[in-house]
């Protein structure tokens, strides 16, 4: 579905990302972990076109990203961006409703089918009960499952999430990740998240890509990256691993001195 | 109440004002011929030409707004109405007397002024990520006291007769009203509202910051471009015409959103309709208040504007 090649991104002179190689096969499920600052979200924000490629490509269904004009690209994917919405002027309802823009032209009339995509969105998400409320008075889990129902809203085959957890309390970040796994394995999305929590991304059915100062460090298998070299590498931290008691997946926890 | 019959109440109220501001006054007069000439050579000109006015100084005030995320952000706070009144004002002090494409060549320096100036803030509050309202509105004072000033220097190069025009013009007023100035305006404000109207959508998204708006596919680059365009030429054709009339592209939008809510598809309307509306009251006022000599309404609009302004700006920070 996507393939980046030595993809390099900069903003006025400072090199965000550089030589990026990384393929993303229909309904994978993709981690992208690394320090602040590695350049995580400026890969995200580049798939989604929000930043500008510098050298190198990517194609999305073997077509150069560029050659999709905006309105194409965002019926191909849908991006949740990190802790926002909550200052949003907009209910719920109409909030979704923007969300298919890509489908009308400013005379097309709002159709069934348009009803139907919000209505799934909003079911899926467990979010009907709060449609008429405003945005700013959500909480921030409320806040953070609407932005995802509004990404569902554009119906496209790729969602990508910019720490769809952080901020939440473990309770709300169990819901949100519950929730992103239904997408992946019974709606048959393709999702890239990024992700600081390296148990979450250790998943058997994850991939991870681990990026640090703008560069790929590793790439494999979610239960792979639980290596005492390959995260010491990633963070300069070390880390311990535990065998968890009920599912015996292994389990990282970072030492303190 | 729905939103629909919102702005038909806001149409209907503008209209109410509309039709009743020119017959002010004028059952004094005996003399029917002098009351007709009145009514159609001076009075109806003039109330059509407010309407016009003030309708494209409120939406170009409701798209600056939305742009920059910010209900201070109007014509006349960015610096783009003084970028336009130097854009003039040198072509008054050029002595130039030209027409380009059927329009005035004031009113194409204004146009160009207000591109300068709406495009150098725009480009500051690039420069700086997480940009804060504060530095936005100081950008937009900074650039005012700058066109401010070269308006100063030009006054002070221009004879008496041209200073005193460029001084009156400055303070905003509608006096030069006419058949004439009518229809250089016109073509100027429709193609900006058409503009404006048609990239209601657009406007939503931009609202939710550029990252949302890109996300659902709107481009935004393009867009911005196209109401960088509009709202420069809106501006430029009235300031040209009838000076910056302060404030009125703040308070029109922002009551109409209280009134009617954020979507710009019933939002833009309503701020054409009120904004017009609006115009015509406060010139109203201006040429009641001390009558029979008259005041330029933007001293009007900017004595109303001043104390709504403030209120916005400590609501805000208490918000």
């Amino acid at each position: 579905m996507i393939e980046v090649n030595k993809l390099s991104v900069k903003i006025q002179d400072k090199t965000l990302l550089s030589g990026i190689d990384f393929h993303v096969d229909d309904g994978n499920y993709w981690v992208v972990v690394g320090p602040n600052g590695s350049g995580k979200s400026t890969l995200l924000k580049t798939l989604m076109g929000i930043l500008p490629i510098h050298s190198g490509q990517i194609s999305l269904n073997q077509r150069h990203i560029n050659q999709y004009k905006q309105r194409e690209r965002a019926q191909l994917m849908s991006y949740v961006p990190q802790n926002s919405g909550r200052e949003l002027p907009f209910s719920v309802e109409e909030f979704l409703k923007m969300s298919r823009y890509s489908y009308h032209s400013p005379l097309s009339e709002w159709s069934n089918q348009d009803q139907q995509a919000i209505e799934e969105a909003l079911t899926i998400t467990d979010t009907q009960s709060f449609r008429t409320r405003l945005m700013k008075t959500l909480s921030g889990g409320e806040c953070q499952r609407v932005m995802i129902a509004a990404a569902l809203s554009q119906q496209t085959p790729l969602i990508l999430l910019d720490e769809p957890t952080s901020y939440l309390d473990p309770h709300h970040q169990v819901e949100i990740h519950q929730l992103i796994n239904q997408l992946n394995k019974t709606h048959q999305m393709t999702v890239i998240e990024v992700s600081h929590d390296i148990n979450h991304a250790a998943h058997p059915d994850k991939q991870v890509l681990a990026l640090r100062d703008g560069q790929v460090l590793w790439q494999g298998n979610g239960p792979d990256l639980l290596d005492k070299q390959r995260l010491k590498q990633l963070y300069q931290q070390d880390f311990t691993f535990v065998v968890h008691p009920t599912n015996q997946r292994l389990f990282a926890l970072a030492e303190t001195p | 109440m729905t939103s629909s019959h919102k702005l038909i109440l806001i149409t209907l109220l503008s209209f109410i004002i509309a039709f009743s501001a020119p017959w002010i006054g004028l059952s004094d007069i005996a003399n029917e011929i002098v009351k007709q000439q009145i009514l159609l050579d001076i009075r109806l000109p003039r109330v059509m030409f407010a309407f016009v006015a003030g309708a494209g100084l409120s939406l170009c005030g409701m798209v600056f707004q939305a742009m920059f995320h910010n209900p201070l952000a109007t014509p006349f706070t960015l610096g783009v109405a003084s970028g336009a009144s130097f854009g003039a004002a040198c072509m008054v002090f050029a002595g130039l007397n030209v027409t380009l494409l059927g329009f005035d060549i004031i009113t194409i320096g204004a146009f160009i002024g207000a591109l300068v100036a709406i495009t150098f803030v725009f480009f500051i509050s690039q420069l700086q990520r997480g940009f804060s309202s504060e530095t936005l509105l100081l950008t937009g004072v900074a650039t005012s006291f700058f066109f401010s000033s070269l308006i100063l220097f030009i006054q002070y190069l221009s004879d008496m007769t041209d200073s005193f025009m460029i001084m009156r013009w400055l303070m905003g007023g509608l006096s030069s009203a006419s058949y004439h100035s009518l229809l250089q305006l016109i073509p100027i404000v429709t193609i900006s509202t058409a503009i404006i109207l048609w990239l209601s959508r657009e406007l939503n998204l931009l609202m939710a910051g550029d990252d949302i708006a890109l996300s659902r596919g709107v481009s935004v680059k393009q867009v911005r471009y196209l109401l960088f365009f509009s709202t420069s030429l809106c501006v430029g054709g009235i300031v040209a015409l009838c000076g910056p009339i302060g404030f009125i592209g703040m308070m029109v939008p922002h009551i109409c959103r209280l009134l009617i809510g954020t979507d710009h598809r019933w939002l833009t309307p309503a701020t054409i309709m009120f904004g017009g509306g609006f115009l015509i009251l406060c010139d109203g006022i201006a040429r009641l208040l001390i009558a029979p000599a008259e005041i330029p309404v933007g001293i009007i609009t900017t004595l109303l504007g001043g104390p709504f302004f403030l209120w916005l700006l400590i609501k805000r920070r208490q918000g």
